[in-house]
């Protein structure tokens, strides 16, 4: 096993690998920008390496000063948490090359599996089953046009090198199929340097479902079952929950197979995730492999014991996966909600800020990853999740009344957050029934607002604290930019280069 | 003492009046009259017992504003005679539709025009990135730009002035 790793990352998930770093007993490095010289998880680091200005090209997104930075600490691996450069196979390879090891996949791997069609392809072979569409790519829209005859309409076009939705749109009747594949192919060019496109049958109302993967550098792969991942607003992932309340046990059964079958036909290893489509007539699809430790993976950690970011490391350094598909289950029920600082009354925009005050929940069942405290200012620069607050329960509804009960206790105060929205989505009848869609929040809550049934507790709260002078002042603390490395290093030690 | 108190659109009619022993007070909220007996556990947590059920609040002080938390909801409240000290917020930035100033603090990433170039109403003229998603600021009207007060990779606040436009037919002569 490692002595000391680098965690090529910020914010919850830095926190989060750092705790298990430290139950076994691993020292760990952070890096930090201009942005984040106070941020937690430089405090909770053994050591802390700052790599330049906030933007993430000058730091979090640049391969060699995060390489540098594992090297001159005597790192001897590098953890990539997701987001950043997790799924970027130079940065990978760029890694092996410098004698460090990257606790992901080969580099290889990641780049196949990148490649949306060249994974269709891989995973056809294998037998998983694929959405209707085409094995390769084009940019010319006559061609596309065909191809969409043959798949029949509604269908959708996606990016050879997608992501985030960009260049991706559903097209209903080939009257707005030209036009639509010219739009895409410029955004695709913008966002990713490759306009290639290819098409897939739209499936209306689908779930989307997942499942995480583990397989060791000795042929073992195993699945730790599903995700249900339906809850989404533009597209990303809001509220996720295991076991989905879909599945069945022979359909599980079937779905893990595949999984499985997808990592071993793409030489997988370490932890990732197979994601699948399902149709309302139960029928499954692959849709992608994600090459990395998801922003999800703690549900999975709740109901089946194991810590992944343990066995991620274990596997890393070579050791064997320590147990059999067999003796792995899934017990109770865990849901995960988001805390982004965005503002859910003004279509989520972002909004970042100083947090001026910070409640925890806790109890029994209660998990939060959580990369803020009160004082800190959430920057502008970066992805806008603050936190994940995990509840386990033994069935889904006392885990939903548990997650309302923890979101009812938890504060931050100074910024937007999507707190108040996710009491509502937890809270609402068709989310109790189970009835969970990616077209959930469109349907249930088109411009929502928050109620204002507490409205007039809270005049009464201001009119009190006037009263009592205490004033809810919070103090700020000032931080006169980036410290200096002794201000920040931790334990440290010279190294010869 | 009596408050006008201002949530969002809603204003409520606030009077507290003591109600004899320390730590209690008789509250009217609107047409309801509710005794309240009050704690407080620090300078951002009140608990409060309105009508002998229990009420935990917490509090933070911004912008001449309080930011309120009850029961997972957060409330942005004020007094109604007290606003005019109000900084900069979305609101002004949505009341003041004449202005090329973005509606969170964020950085520049584009800027797509010049000085001295002409305009139309609707086009783009300032790309700001917040949180990884990117807002396009448009030309309020029709003009010429007289002043860029910006730089790429900047951080800006709502309020800031980024592009002055004088607005002005067209002299195609």
């Amino acid at each position: 096993m490692f002595k000391k790793i680098l965690i090529a990352n910020r914010g919850e998930i830095a926190v989060r690998i750092m705790r298990t770093c430290r139950e076994m007993g691993l020292k760990t490095v952070a890096v930090y920008s201009e942005a984040d010289a106070a941020a937690l998880h430089v405090l909770e680091a053994d050591q802390a390496v700052f790599l330049g200005p906030s933007e993430p090209a000058q730091s979090y997104l640049n391969s060699e000063r995060l390489i540098k930075a594992a090297l001159d600490s005597g790192a001897e691996a590098v953890h990539p948490g997701y987001g950043f450069l997790a799924e970027n196979a130079e940065f990978a390879e760029a890694c092996a090359q410098a004698g460090l090891v990257f606790v992901g996949p080969p580099g290889s791997v990641i780049r196949d599996l990148g490649n949306k069609t060249v994974a269709r392809r891989i995973m056809g072979q294998a037998g998983v089953p694929l959405i209707p569409g085409m094995m390769t790519t084009s940019t010319d829209p006559q061609v596309l046009a065909a191809e969409a005859e043959r798949i029949g309409y509604p269908v959708i076009i996606k990016a050879e090198a997608g992501g985030g939705g960009k260049g991706m749109r559903i097209v209903t009747d080939q009257t707005a199929l030209e036009e639509t594949v010219l739009s895409c192919r410029s955004e695709a060019e913008k966002a990713f340097g490759n306009g290639a496109l290819y098409l897939e049958k739209h499936l209306q109302r689908p779930r989307h479902i997942e499942f995480q993967i583990l397989a060791d550098h000795h042929g073992k792969v195993a699945h730790l079952f599903e995700r249900e991942c339906s809850i989404q607003r533009r597209h990303q992932k809001i509220i996720e929950e295991t076991p989905s309340p879909l599945m069945t046990p022979d359909l599980r059964q079937r779905m893990g197979q595949a999984a499985v079958a997808a990592a071993k036909a793409s030489g997988y290893r370490n932890a990732g995730t197979v994601e699948f489509l399902v149709d309302q007539d139960g029928s499954f699809y692959f849709l992608e492999v994600n090459t990395r430790l998801q922003v999800e993976h703690p549900i999975t950690e709740m109901t089946t014991g194991k810590d992944l970011v343990r066995e991620q490391l274990k596997v890393a350094s070579g050791e064997p996966l320590s147990f059999n598909q067999e003796e792995l289950f899934q017990q109770g029920h865990a849901l995960e909600c988001r805390i982004y600082a965005e503002d859910p009354e003004a279509d989520f925009f972002p909004s970042p800020g100083l947090i001026l005050f910070l409640q925890e929940p806790s109890g029994p069942g209660v998990r939060n990853d959580c990369g803020i405290y009160a004082g800190f200012e959430v920057p502008v620069e970066y992805d806008p999740i603050l936190s994940k607050l995990i509840v386990h329960g033994p069935d889904r509804d006392a885990a939903r009344q548990r997650m309302i009960r923890a979101l009812e206790h938890y504060a931050i105060l100074g910024i937007r957050t999507t707190i108040p929205f996710l009491l509502d989505v937890l809270k609402a009848p068709a989310f109790a029934r189970g009835e969970t869609f990616t077209d959930f929040i469109e349907c249930h809550f088109p411009a929502w607002k928050q109620s204002e049934e507490t409205a007039e507790l809270a005049a009464l709260a201001y009119g009190i604290d006037e009263r009592t002078g205490k004033g809810g002042q919070t103090e700020r603390m000032v931080f006169k930019g980036a410290p200096s490395p002794w201000e920040t290093l931790g334990p440290w030690r010279m190294v010869k280069s | 003492m009596k408050y006008q108190i201002q949530i969002g659109a809603k204003t409520i009619d606030l009077e507290i009046e003591d109600a004899g022993k320390a730590g209690t007070v008789l509250a009217t909220v609107d047409e309801k009259k509710w005794p309240v007996s009050y704690q407080t556990l620090s300078a951002n947590t009140l608990h409060l017992a309105v009508d002998g059920e229990a009420v935990r609040a917490c509090l933070a002080r911004k912008n001449g504003e309080k930011h309120i938390f009850i029961n997972g909801r957060v409330y942005v409240v004020s007094e109604k005679d007290r606003q005019a000290g109000k900084s900069r917020s979305k609101k002004n930035w949505e009341d003041s539709p004449g202005e090329v100033t973005p509606p969170m603090p964020s950085v520049v990433v584009r800027i797509l025009v010049e000085e001295g170039e002409w305009v139309s109403q609707g086009q783009g003229l300032v790309v700001v990135s917040a949180m990884k998603m990117e807002t396009t600021l448009k030309a309020p009207m029709a003009g010429k730009v007289i002043k860029i007060n910006t730089a790429l990779q900047a951080k800006v606040m709502p309020g800031d002035r980024l592009v002055e436009i004088k607005e002005e037919a067209r002299d195609d002569g």
